[in-house]
């Protein structure tokens, strides 16, 4: 598989403590991704400024002769392999590659060290990027996990083939299903995708999986207007165990400084309480039940 | 220390008048007009010495204090004279006698405003009772063992010398049996010895504590009738009626059994503030063992006869306030120094039975109440024992008191791992008869979290602290020092001689299998120069200086007639703290990866950037840092070694026992705050770090090491101790640190943010008594740890902010960001 990194001690992943595995590459871009390095599929090289010592050791050795530093900071040129020579060279770490190939039986044997800690309610959580982009594998490392007697996440996007999900529903005690926006123009203008396949796929599990959490990251003037959650309402009802709204938040404005990217959010404020409350009320108000809203809302000093 | 950030530091609770009066009073420090100050007292022989410099050997910072302090106290020192006949009687029977005297005759007689326990000054400096030649032959040994003490603290070696406390005396059997039972056991003693014995050192011993047993009786007869003066004056008829129970409690207390939880506090406090007097030291691990369990028969009793919670939690309140005033010793010596160090009077909560089963009771829940009211504040210090059957309502209680401060106001000590260490220093120390699997859950911890058995053992937990680093530098050196070292007080640099046997030149060690041999030679030396160090100050301790009071507190010394610091108690061992383990452990995971795996430097390269402190090597020190695997990171390889070096130096500790008193040595990791002192002295190490950076603590990772996270942090610390197996020691349980190792943890505010994160966060806790070492600080991250963050990144590379979907190190995050990030910390507003 194609990983991003491994978090233990995740408590925002799923019900009780887990450890999470992210993936690489996503099927959607969302305008406000808040993890825009795990969308391209591909691997790549990131530099970190703050603890580069500019010893120019991987310019040197880099096989292509790609990597430049100036003032600005480091450049990669965009045909960049991600051999990983500079990253093995690097001394401090500076260069980070975002993707790494690992397979599912070492994917096993790191997630299950934290066993312990997860009582009976915990486990593991499959995350993206999309996890479902890379079905046949999470497939797989699920079921071991089942066989282990752990408890199984999956959190997805829900824009996968109907063959992608019923190869995991099987081997997943509980899916964190996204539904980000009900008018389906708005979808694909700001992830890229209309929501026809999500909507259809979240049907479909209703029916089939454990149990589901639908989450919705409320972003302004996205996804936190009144008609958009009474839209989602509508379809989500009283039919999930737990609806979240997860309050936008800024803190990734560096993950796209480091890719050379502009994030058209940079200057959006955050959401304030009273607006998250009223958006649970207009939910609630909408038919919908088990709603909740989560994250980081706008100082109130 | 005043909190820069006011608002994020926990208050106390709600108090009642008297408690919170008596607490405030208590912060005033140096303002205060009463205080607990030493009373320096002699027999007025002009040889007399009072201060014990020895017990300070283990405090290297004091080493320029000794010879001021012992002026200071023998000008100061008030004669009580002594009669005739005192010079003829044994040391240990006139140190019985003077001490008796300071304390029934001298001592001042003081009750505070409000206050419903009697016992408040106690701080002595006094006479050694020693006569002319005595005190000779002490002050001669004394000077030899100052220097080697100092050698060894200057040459990076670490500290050791015999300090006082750090015992749980049987309290239980006096609150079963008062003073006058244990008077009556010992004179029965005696009278069964033969007269030789009786005139010899046996008898003496005997007689000596016979008169230590009277102390507390006439001490208590002495404030009996204080609170009837005081009852006689007094006009409130509610503070009267206190004031003439109080008299009642202490015409009974200690002397004879407790009738009530009233008379069991009292009899509990002036039995153990007595053995600070008898040891001339304040509060040092003196404590107190699991006082849930032998208060509760009193408590039980008191509340059937219609005693409030509330009163005694009142009760207790005096009794933390009392605790604190052992700080109050050296009050006046660098401001208020005395209430900012940690003495460490240790309360053990809850915990298992004989068979496993939970013994948490109603008791406990009030103490932890009466903690959660109290804190902030230092002593006594309380360590709640968790095993895997402790129930929901004691892990909720002891979250919802994390959540409330920015640390646990207690320690965490886990049963399953501390009882296997136990059950360990049973079979390798001969002592199975005393600690095997049907008493081994009725063990404690002293001063910080040390594990002891109870009421006779004394282990002398901060006695010896050993540098493992220092193994690797004398490699380097062949068996001398890397470099020279400075020594402070008399301004100069040591010569390099061959202080550790030659272990190979650096071109002979060319192998990863040969270095580590010479690593093994090395770290059998040290472990060797310490144990003949210590010996030095044990002597002149069993030589000259017996506490014959609290040798009537430890089971041994009665039945062998002889006192606890000659080899009484039943369990005598004394514990090796091994400092610096994460460095060390690293230096070597980074010497086996840069010159022998990686060969990315030579042996010489590697030693010549140490001794250059990495100046001009700053590469090669970056890939010392980040690119070699380290310990805390749950990493198989990297912690498998952790284990074997645990393995190679505990197993050396064990080979020795002291000479002069028969004490088993016993490995622990217990840091105490040598680390810091330490990394000013032990020069650059392998794993990236220069002179002056700060050493690793106790058994945690290097500073910013666990980069995966607290989880994977606690498994490498549970491997690191032997980890887990069929043939464990206890349940499965591997422990190869019967003392237990010091781990401190920070997290996140946002993990106990609101209930649903409490449910996780206890899913730690029950995971980390699976996994985990023997005891835990829980810290939870505030906003000057990430300002600090700020400052020095290279520190906190493990800092992980995580909200909802978004994750990213703290120091990968823009000053603006970080900005945001402190202010709402600071506001706890998430």
């Amino acid at each position: 598989m194609r990983i991003l990194n491994i978090q233990r001690m995740s408590t925002e992943d799923g019900p009780g403590l887990r450890t999470t595995l992210f993936v690489k590459g996503c099927p959607l871009a969302c305008a406000w991704c808040h993890n825009p390095e795990s969308i391209d599929p591909k691997s790549h090289v990131e530099w970190i400024g703050i603890r580069c010592i500019g010893c120019q050791s991987c310019i040197d050795i880099c096989p292509k002769h790609g990597m430049t530093l100036d003032e600005e900071g480091m450049h990669i040129i965009p045909e960049c392999p991600a051999c990983g020579t500079c990253v093995k060279e690097c001394p401090t770490e500076a260069l980070e590659m975002k993707g790494l190939e690992r397979s599912v039986d070492e994917l096993f044997n790191e997630l299950i060290k934290d066993r312990s800690f997860w009582g009976e309610e915990g486990g593991i959580t499959l995350s993206g990027g999309e996890i479902l982009m890379q079905y046949r594998e999470a497939a797989e490392l699920l079921a071991k996990f089942k066989e282990a007697g752990v408890h199984t996440a999956v959190d997805t996007s829900g824009f996968c083939s109907r063959e992608a999900l019923d190869a995991v529903i099987p081997y997943a005690d509980i899916f964190l299903y996204d539904l980000k926006l009900f008018d389906s123009e708005e979808h694909k203008k700001f992830t890229g995708q209309n929501n026809k396949i999500i909507i259809d796929n979240f049907e479909y599990l209703l029916t089939k999986a454990k149990r589901i959490w639908v989450r919705t990251p409320i972003i302004p003037g996205a996804t936190d207007t009144d008609e958009n959650i009474r839209g989602i309402a509508s379809i989500v009802r009283d039919r999930v165990e737990k609806w979240e709204l997860c309050a936008f938040n800024n803190l990734c404005k560096d993950k796209y400084e480091r890719l050379h990217l502009v994030w058209d959010y940079e200057k959006s404020s955050l959401m304030t309480k009273d607006r998250m409350n009223e958006l649970v009320d207009i939910a609630k108000a909408a038919g919908a039940e088990n709603v909740v809203w989560s994250g980081m809302s706008k100082r109130e000093e | 220390m005043a909190p820069k950030y006011e608002n994020a530091v926990k208050q106390p609770g709600k108090l009642s008048p008297r408690v919170k009066w008596l607490r405030d009073y208590y912060f005033e420090g140096n303002n205060r007009k009463w205080n607990n100050e030493y009373l320096a007292y002699t027999t007025g022989t002009p040889w007399d010495v009072q201060f014990d410099q020895t017990t300070y050997f283990i405090v290297p910072e004091m080493f320029t204090y000794m010879s001021p302090f012992t002026a200071s106290f023998k000008a100061a020192a008030e004669v009580i004279p002594v009669d005739d006949d005192f010079w003829k009687k044994s040391i240990v029977e006139r140190k019985a006698i003077f001490t008796k005297k300071a304390v029934t005759e001298k001592c001042p007689v003081e009750i505070l405003p409000g206050d419903l326990l009697c016992g408040a000054r106690f701080n002595m400096v006094y006479s050694m009772c020693l006569d002319k030649k005595e005190q000779k032959e002490r002050n001669k040994l004394v000077k030899a063992a100052r220097a080697d003490a100092n050698w060894i603290i200057q040459h990076g070696y670490g500290n050791s010398g015999a300090t006082s406390g750090h015992v749980i005396p049987n309290y239980a059997k006096i609150l079963e049996h008062g003073f006058k039972g244990e008077y009556e056991y010992i004179e029965g003693l005696y009278n069964k010895l033969s007269d030789a014995d009786k005139n010899g050192e046996k008898g003496a011993q005997l007689k000596a504590m016979m008169t230590a047993c009277l102390m507390p009786k006439e001490l208590n007869e002495k404030y009996s009738a204080y609170c009837l003066e005081c009852a006689a004056k007094e006009t409130d008829p509610k503070r009267k009626e206190e004031l003439e129970t109080m008299a009642k409690n202490c015409a009974n207390v200690p002397w004879n059994p407790p009738q009530n939880f009233w008379e069991a506090v009292q009899a509990l406090w002036t039995t153990h503030f007595l053995i600070m007097s008898d040891e001339r030291y304040p509060g040092p691990g003196v404590s107190f063992g699991r006082m849930d369990q032998y208060m509760y028969p009193f408590y039980k009793k008191s509340i059937d006869e219609g005693m409030s919670e509330d009163f005694m939690k009142e009760i207790l309140g005096c009794f933390w306030f009392h605790c604190n005033t052992v700080y109050d010793a050296q009050i006046r010596v660098g401001g208020n120094q005395g209430i900012t160090a940690g003495y460490g009077q240790l309360i053990s909560l809850s915990g298992m039975g004989k068979d496993g089963e939970d013994l948490t009771n109603d008791l406990t829940y009030l103490m932890l109440d009466v903690i959660d009211d109290m804190s902030p504040i230092l002593e006594p210090k309380p360590n709640v024992r968790i095993h895997n059957n402790s129930p929901e309502k004691l892990i909720d209680k002891v979250v919802d008191m994390i959540s409330k401060s920015q640390g646990a106001p207690f320690l965490l000590n886990f049963d399953e791992r501390s009882m296997a260490g136990m059950l360990r220093e049973g079979k390798m120390a001969g002592l199975e008869d005393k600690i095997n699997k049907d008493n081994v859950y009725d063990y404690a911890s002293v001063g910080c979290l040390e594990n002891t058995m109870v009421g006779n053992d004394r282990s002398g937990t901060v006695d010896n602290n050993l540098n493992l680093l220092k193994a690797m530098e004398l490699v380097y050196g062949n068996g001398k020092d890397m470099a020279p070292y400075y020594d402070d007080l008399s301004g100069k640099w040591s010569k390099l001689t061959q202080d550790g046997p030659k272990t190979g030149t650096l071109a002979e060690l060319d192998t990863w299998e040969k270095f580590w041999e010479a690593y093994k030679i090395q770290t059998a030396y040290i472990v060797k120069k310490l144990v003949d160090t210590y010996e030095e100050s044990e002597r002149i301790r069993f030589k000259f200086n017996p506490t014959p009071y609290l040798s009537t507190l430890v089971n041994g010394c009665a039945e062998r007639a002889l006192d606890v610091t000659r080899g009484g108690p039943e369990i005598r061992c004394v514990t090796m703290e091994g400092v610096t383990y994460a460095t060390t452990v690293d230096s070597l995971l980074a010497v086996k990866y840069l010159v022998y795996d990686e060969k990315i430097c030579t042996l010489e390269e590697l030693v010549q950037a140490l001794k250059d402190n990495w100046e001009g090597h700053e590469k090669l020190q970056a890939i010392a840092k980040n690119k070699c695997p380290k310990y805390g990171r749950d990493d198989d390889e990297a912690d498998k070694l952790a284990q074997l070096v645990m393995k190679t130096w505990s197993d050396e500790v064990w080979k020795y026992k002291t000479k002069c008193t028969d004490r088993q040595f016993r490995p622990g990791m217990l840091s105490w705050n040598y680390w810091i002192g330490s990394s000013f002295i032990l020069k650059a190490s392998a794993d990236g770090r220069k002179c002056n950076q700060f050493l690793s603590n106790a058994i945690c990772p290097s500073n910013g090491a666990d980069t995966n996270g607290p989880t994977a942090n606690a498994n490498s610390v549970g491997t690191a101790l032997g980890g887990s197996g069929e043939d464990g020691d206890f349940d499965g349980y591997y422990n190869c640190l019967p003392n237990g190792a010091s781990h401190t943890i920070t997290f996140n505010t946002s993990l106990i943010a609101d209930e649903g994160h409490k449910e996780k966060f206890k899913s730690f806790i029950r995971g980390y008594c699976k996994n985990g070492g023997t005891a835990l600080q829980i810290n939870i991250l505030d906003a000057d740890v990430l300002r600090d963050a700020q400052a020095h990144p290279q520190d906190y590379k493990h800092l992980l902010v995580r909200i909802t979907g978004y994750n990213a190190y703290f120091v990968t995050i823009g000053r603006e960001l970080q900005d945001e990030i402190i202010a709402r910390e600071s506001h706890k507003g998430y």
